[in-house]
C-alpha cells in the first residue's frame, strides 16, 4: 500500500494497486493446450516423478512471449478439459514461467472433467512454492471432477478448493 | 429491450446498501421506469424497509432451490415497482454444496427465463462474500457499489475490486461499474480525504450526487416507508431524487 500525502487523513492507500497493476486492463490469459506441446518436451513416466517437480525459477523457459511484459501483474492459466501425466511437463513449465513473472496467477479449473494424481501434486507443489515466493495462487472454478480428485488424494484443504467452490474465491 | 441488472453490492455491512435499494428504486420508479427489486439478503431487510412482513413466504429463495417462476414471486409494492423478497430459505443457498461452479448461476438462469418488460433489475446483495454474491455477480451486467467515507470502507472497496476483477477475468465480461457516496458527511474532513482517494482511482465511475448521512434516512425503515413517502421533499428525498437522474443519465463526478 501507497503512503498518501502528509496533509491526508489517509495514511496507507489500500487501492494503491490498481494503480501498480493497471487496473483497466484485463489479466493475461494463457491457454494450455495440447496443440502447444511438441516433440522435444521430455515427459514425466509416474506420478513420482512429477511430485518430485520443483518450482526452480531458474529453470523457466526464456520464451514466455505470450505473457505480459510487465513484471508483477496477474495472470490466468485455464486448464484444458483432460489433465493427466501426457500434458504435465508442458503444465509444469507453462507454471513455471508464469511464477517467475506474476506475483498473483489464477488457475481457472472450470472446463476440467478428467484429472489425474501427477497434475494434482504439480499444483499444490506449485502453490506451495508460491507462498514461500510469497505470491499468490487460487484455484478459480473448480469442477466437480477436479473437486472430487482433489478430496480423494487429500489436498482439497491444501489447494483450497473448498472455498473457490463456495464461488467466490 | 432486456432489463438492466443492477447488483447493489459490497461485501462490508452498513455502507448503504439497502438504503440505496429502497431509495433509488423507488425515485427511479417515481420517474416512470418499471423497476423489480430482488431482495438477496437473508436477513431481508430491503423488505422490511418497503413495508412487507411476511416472514413465512416464499420469495427468491423458491425461484433458486425449487425452480419456481420469477414472475410468480413478484410483489407489486410501489407504483412501477415490484418487489421479490429473500424468503425464510435464502440463507441455504450458501450451504449448497454440490453442482460446483453452477451453484453460481442460478440468478442468471431464473432471470433470463420468460418475457420482461422491466427497464431495471435490482439486486440488493449481502453484506458477505459467498455464493450468494457469486450468484449476483453472474447475473449483473453492472455493480452499483455504496460507499461511505471512511478508511475501512477503502479497504473494503480494495478488496472488492479484487474480486470483482477475478469475476471478469472468469466469466469473460466487463461490468460496467459506478459507486455512490453514501451517509456523506460533507463538514468531515475524513469525508473528503476519502472521496479524494477514490476519484483519483474511479475517475467518472462515481454517481455525481452524494447521499449525505441524515436521521430521516435511519428512521424510516421501522415504518416500512421509502424516504420520499416519510418526509417528501426532505434533503435526502432530493438526494435521491437526484442521484436517480444522475443514474439514468450517466451523470458522474
Amino acid at each position: 500500500m501507497a503512503e498518501q500525502d502528509e496533509d491526508s487523513l489517509i495514511g496507507y492507500d489500500p487501492l494503491a494497486w490498481m494503480h501498480r497493476s493497471d487496473f483497466n486492463q484485463d489479466s493475461q490469459k494463457t491457454e494450455v493446450g495440447e496443440s502447444e506441446a511438441d516433440s522435444s518436451i521430455k515427459f514425466v513416466s509416474s506420478t513420482e516423478e512429477a511430485s518430485n517437480l520443483e518450482m526452480d525459477l531458474d529453470q523457466a523457459p526464456d520464451d514466455v512471449s505470450e505473457l505480459s511484459s510487465s513484471e508483477g501483474e496477474g495472470a490466468v492459466l485455464v486448464l484444458e478439459p483432460v489433465q493427466n501425466i501426457q500434458n504435465v511437463a508442458i503444465l509444469h513449465q507453462r507454471l513455471t514461467q508464469m511464477l517467475g513473472n506474476f506475483d498473483v496467477i489464477d488457475i481457472d479449473a472450470s472446463n476440467v472433467t478428467m484429472i489425474d494424481t501427477a497434475t494434482l501434486q504439480l499444483l499444490l507443489i506449485l502453490k506451495q512454492t508460491a507462498i514461500g515466493l510469497q505470491k499468490s495462487i487460487s484455484i478459480d472454478f473448480p469442477s466437480d471432477k477436479f473437486i472430487a480428485a482433489a478430496e480423494l488424494l487429500g489436498i482439497a484443504e491444501m489447494l483450497e478448493v473448498d472455498q473457490a467452490a463456495s464461488g467466490f474465491f | 429491450m432486456r432489463a438492466r441488472i443492477v447488483a447493489v453490492l459490497n461485501q462490508k455491512g452498513g455502507v448503504g446498501k439497502t438504503t440505496t435499494s429502497v431509495n433509488l428504486t423507488h425515485a427511479l420508479a417515481k420517474l416512470g421506469k418499471k423497476i423489480t427489486v430482488i431482495d438477496f439478503d437473508p436477513q431481508s431487510h430491503l423488505t422490511v424497509s418497503l413495508g412487507v412482513v411476511d416472514p413465512q413466504k416464499g420469495g427468491i429463495d423458491e425461484v433458486l432451490l425449487e425452480g419456481r417462476n420469477l414472475a410468480k414471486q413478484l410483489i407489486p409494492v410501489r407504483e412501477n415497482l415490484n418487489l421479490v423478497i429473500a424468503g425464510p430459505r435464502l440463507q441455504e443457498i450458501e450451504q449448497l454444496v454440490d453442482g460446483g461452479a453452477r451453484r453460481g448461476d442460478l440468478l442468471r438462469k431464473a432471470l433470463h427465463e420468460g418475457n420482461r418488460d422491466e427497464d431495471f433489475i435490482f439486486i440488493d446483495c449481502p453484506p458477505s462474500s459467498g455464493v450468494l454474491v457469486a450468484n449476483a455477480l453472474f447475473a449483473a451486467d453492472e455493480i452499483l457499489v455504496p460507499m461511505t467515507s471512511d478508511y475501512l470502507a477503502l479497504q473494503g472497496l480494495s478488496h472488492l475490486m479484487g474480486t470483482i476483477k477475478k469475476f471478469e477475468s472468469a466469466l469473460k465480461k466487463s461490468y460496467k461499474f459506478s459507486l455512490v457516496m453514501s451517509r456523506y458527511i460533507p463538514t468531515r474532513r475524513m469525508s473528503k480525504d476519502v472521496l479524494s482517494v477514490i476519484q483519483k482511482y474511479f475517475p467518472g465511475q462515481i454517481l455525481a450526487t452524494t447521499i449525505r448521512e441524515t436521521a430521516l434516512l435511519a428512521e424510516c425503515p421501522s415504518f416500512g416507508k421509502t424516504i420520499f413517502e416519510y418526509r417528501p421533499g426532505c434533503r435526502s428525498a432530493r438526494d435521491f431524487t437526484a442521484l436517480a437522474k444522475d443514474f439514468l443519465e450517466g451523470r458522474m463526478m
